[in-house]
């Protein structure tokens, strides 16, 4: 799911967010008095910043002082600011870098790492449009350079772009193989479908290496992608490796829950939502443990959690923030569907990628119209993706249409994968097959 | 109230988490660059005072080790190739390399513990990852366009040092880094492992604008941002006829095979991306397809003289001049040495009267090499290479000057590079203009590593351990002026 953070800044004080979130952090505390609250990860810093002590800030900021008309020093800045928010999960460096970057920009609009800086905060921001504008400036800028690739990359893939993508994700591992290229590689590869060459090129990440949080993060790519074919236990050791990368990461410790429910462990999979959640309380997770709850029958404690999740989410989307793919899911599977669809339709229009068509269709299907929710899964599918999520989805719409062969065979494909999907999703495919 | 407003604090920090963590749920991967596996961050090469008839070379990577971070992350990349490569023509290609290949082995899969309490050595099962490596040297031909390459692996399954951990995981470390030195049956002698980083900065002072602590930088007071930071070295001391052009040992510094050039680089693998979809069937295929088959090792950086990547080399051009090899440099990037753009903001800052054009001084010290010191001998007109190019035939000084050449010690920096050669204060003073008599005192007050280096190979210092680390502590204490080259 998500709430940009850039509309939150814009339409949003401060103080509105912390209400929205103190608020839903309440709630949540409510029910797990014993999970203590952390903030994010102390992330191991790169190496630059390692190199250059914890007063790299104050210096770079002397550093402009020294030169103000000097765009690359801003940029510096702004980078710097990045890495703040990697590292204390602070959202207000994210503003800070943006206006550092903007910065930069006024007194040069072609500085290569102003652009640069810009484009991958405007992905982060999911505002993917600008995300392709700034990355092709950068590319423009610098034809021989591999970063700006990353930027393009990041930002085709979420607009649909497929073509221009690969080109890009390609031209990006000629330049310069390593973790960064190598996990783009396996996305591209699982939109298409190739599982294993996905699974290779994500081992070849995590291989590669870099920070401890960028290891953890491909690990926790790599178990899904394990998961998603239904290798539990290769699934469950990248987990673990995540773990060890960094303690209490709060992705691999849903991974690992996933993994216990895939095993029938529903109660060791709340304990590791639970343990997640209270460390960094994500939407998704949050959502997995309610269905997680509501499975093992504890209704009470998954009402409540549903309750956190729409809380969330009420409070987000009233302090201005864009929903994506995940939002319309919650409300196609959580809420009422007629409105998932409206939501489907505007993410569909921000960012046309086959999620957001798979979260559309599945909105459809969901509000009683499973051809069109047909129609819009195979747009998710032309790719030729194996996503059990995906798969699911479609096999459901194909089943209410009468389509039985199609059904019968994407929701085999789904069954698979099934430690990939949520306990709800389970039981319905169940049904579905049965 | 003061409790209260402590957990206020904690829910504040954590509520601040929640809004990023929501902002960037989209399936990302990393878009960080940093790669330190295959970074190669100092390359030395000198002749070590109790080896004169070999070439010694340091090759570092993987920077950033800060010992408490804990073992895991500090490893060569089992996918990844490691080259030493030897230039001795100086026409800028490798006709020598050593390559380094590791394989890393886990006795116990469900554990992620390095090693268990009291680990002694290799074979101890105590110690739960073990790395290895294989080490291949390559000869390459070169007819016109064409290159021969003829490999030989020299050894298999070597120990790589593992990284200090601490005193109790590791009672006796020195047991580990006497077991990596390995004598090989051509005379070559290997380490491979975990060192101290001998590399010296101030590094806050010198990339916030050469913002020097106390000007000029002479005068100690610099703070050693790498004083008790780790990195990985290889080690490799070679007799002098596995190098020199005509295969045979150097019998002086104006003999004509006395100088050769030394840098160090990674490899990774390319691959094909995939197209199953076929959505780029009817396109015309794309250049890298053509160029190259999935699995073509494509090198990712390189390293020869000091700083040359940092400071030299604008942003735009890093990727390009790491993976491009040191033969095409001058027609690459011979305008960025020629008219620095340090030199400009030395003068900017200080007023200092550097010259800001037409280098050739710049060009000749670091990349074609001194005149009857370093440079090629046989080669006319030399071109300007990015190799660290060193005469065997001058001998170790017996008390080492850490301005090397421009302090009047022949047997340094440009030379070769020692492990305690000031390099920051030597490049700084020669961008100022030393050798067109501009003779400036710069420097970042660092003057000399945290720790003092061995008499013996491997050299490099050992590492801090985990245990009692203490990164970035060193201030260099402060000391009267010290005047240009150490005068």
């Amino acid at each position: 799911m998500t709430y940009s953070a850039r509309t939150i800044f814009r339409f949003a004080t401060p103080l509105v967010v912390f209400g929205a979130v103190l608020a839903a952090l309440t709630l949540v505390n409510r029910f797990d008095a014993a999970a203590p609250v952390v903030p994010a990860p102390a992330a191991v810093g790169g190496a630059v910043a390692d190199r250059a002590g914890g007063d790299r800030l104050q210096e770079l900021q002397r550093a402009i002082a020294a030169r103000p008309d000097d765009a690359a020093a801003y940029a510096a800045l702004g980078e710097a600011f990045l890495q703040r928010a990697r590292e204390t999960g602070d959202p207000g460096w994210y503003a800070r870098a943006g206006r550092a970057f903007a910065a930069g920009l006024r007194r040069d609009p072609r500085d290569l790492g102003a652009l640069l800086g810009a484009g991958t905060l405007a992905n982060l921001r999911h505002d993917f449009r600008a995300g392709l504008r700034l990355g092709e400036a950068a590319h423009r800028a610098e034809p021989a350079l591999a970063r700006p690739y990353v930027v393009l990359a990041d930002a085709q893939i979420e607009l649909g772009r497929y073509r221009a993508a690969l080109v890009s994700v390609q031209r990006l591992v000629d330049l310069k193989p390593g973790l960064a290229s190598y996990a783009r590689a396996s996305y591209f590869r699982e939109l298409s479908g190739d599982r294993a060459g996905a699974v290779a090129a994500m081992r070849l990440a995590v291989s590669a290496g870099g920070t401890a949080e960028s290891v953890a993060y491909v690990q926790v790519l790599l178990g899904d992608l394990e998961l998603g074919r239904g290798r539990v236990g290769a699934a469950r050791d990248a987990y673990r490796a995540a773990l060890a990368a960094v303690p209490d990461y709060p992705q691999a410790l849903a991974g690992l829950a996933r993994a216990a429910v895939a095993g029938g462990d529903l109660r060791g999979a709340a304990a590791r939502l639970r343990r997640s959640v209270a460390r960094l309380p994500l939407t998704t997770n949050l959502t997995l443990l309610a269905d997680v709850e509501l499975a093992a029958g504890r209704h009470a404690a998954g009402l409540a959690q549903l309750a956190v999740v729409r809380a969330q989410r009420r409070l987000l989307a009233a302090a201005g923030a864009v929903p994506d793919a995940e939002a319309v899911l919650f409300e196609a599977d959580h809420g009422r569907p007629t409105r998932a669809v409206t939501l489907g339709r505007r993410v569909w229009r921000s960012a046309p990628s086959v999620r957001s068509a798979d979260a559309l269709g599945w909105a459809l299907t969901r509000a009683g119209r499973p051809l069109d929710g047909l129609r819009w899964a195979h747009r998710a599918l032309r790719l030729g993706s194996l996503d059990p999520l995906f798969r699911y989805h479609a096999g459901i719409a194909a089943q209410a249409v009468g389509a039985s062969a199609e059904a019968a065979r994407d929701l085999r494909i789904a069954v698979t994968g099934r430690g990939a999907l949520s306990p709800l999703a389970v039981r319905r495919l169940e049904e579905a097959l049965r | 109230m003061r409790k209260l407003l402590i957990a206020l604090a904690a829910v504040a920090a954590a509520a601040i988490a929640v809004t990023v963590a929501v902002g960037s749920s989209h399936r990302e991967a990393p878009g960080t660059m940093l790669d330190p596996s295959a970074d190669d961050t100092d390359l030395y090469a000198f002749t070590a005072k109790d080896a004169p008839g070999s070439l010694t070379v340091v090759g570092n990577w993987i920077p950033g080790q800060n010992p408490a971070n804990g073992p895991n992350f500090f490893r060569f990349d089992d996918r990844a190739r490691y080259y030493i490569n030897v230039d001795n023509p100086g026409d800028g290609r490798r006709d020598i390399a050593y390559r380094f290949q590791f394989t890393t082995s886990v006795r116990n899969p469900n554990s992620f513990l390095y090693a268990l309490p009291g680990a002694s050595g290799y074979d101890d099962p105590k110690l739960n990852v073990r790395q290895t490596y294989s080490i291949t040297r390559l000869t390459y031909a070169y007819r016109g366009r064409r290159v021969h390459v003829r490999e030989r692996v020299l050894a298999r399954g070597l120990p790589v040092a593992p990284p200090n951990i601490g005193p109790k995981t590791f009672p006796n470390y020195q047991a580990f880094v006497n077991g990596a030195v390995r004598n090989l049956s051509d005379g070559t002698k290997v380490f491979v492992g975990q060192r101290d980083d001998p590399f010296f900065v101030d590094l806050g002072a010198t990339f916030d604008a050469i913002n020097v602590r106390r000007l000029t930088g002479n005068q100690g007071e610099g703070k050693d941002d790498f004083s008790g930071m780790n990195i990985s070295s290889i080690v490799l001391q070679l007799p002098e006829r596995r190098v020199t052009k005509d295969g045979k040992a150097v019998a002086g510094p104006d003999a004509a095979n006395a100088v050769v050039g030394v840098y160090q680089s990674t490899e990774r693998r390319r691959l094909e991306v995939s197209d199953r979809a076929g959505i780029a069937k009817h396109r015309k295929r794309h250049r890298s397809h053509a160029s190259g088959g999935a699995g073509r090792w494509v090198q990712v950086s390189r390293l020869g003289n000091p700083l040359v990547n940092e400071v030299v080399i604008p942003l735009g051009k890093k990727d390009q001049f790491n993976r491009t090899s040191p033969d095409r440099d001058a027609a690459l990037y011979g305008t960025y040495v020629l008219k620095p753009e340090l030199a400009a903001v030395l003068n900017a800052l200080f007023r200092i009267g550097a010259p800001e054009d037409n280098r050739t001084d710049i060009v000749q010290a670091l990349l074609q090499g001194i005149p009857r010191l370093n440079q090629h001998a046989g080669i006319r007109g030399p071109p300007a290479v990015d190799t660290l190019k060193i005469n065997l035939g001058v001998p170790p000084a017996a008390t080492e000057n850490r301005f090397g050449v421009i302090g009047g010690d022949v047997a340094g920096f440009p030379n070769g590079r020692r492990l305690g050669d000031d390099v920051v204060d030597i490049e700084l003073q020669v961008v100022a203009g030393f050798l067109k008599g501009n003779r400036v005192p710069l420097g970042d007050g660092v003057d000399r590593n945290d720790k003092d280096f061995l008499s013996s190979f491997p050299y490099v210092a050992a590492p801090d351990s985990g245990f009692d680390s203490a990164p970035s502590r060193r201030v260099e204490p402060s000391h009267p002026p010290v005047g240009a080259g150490g005068s």
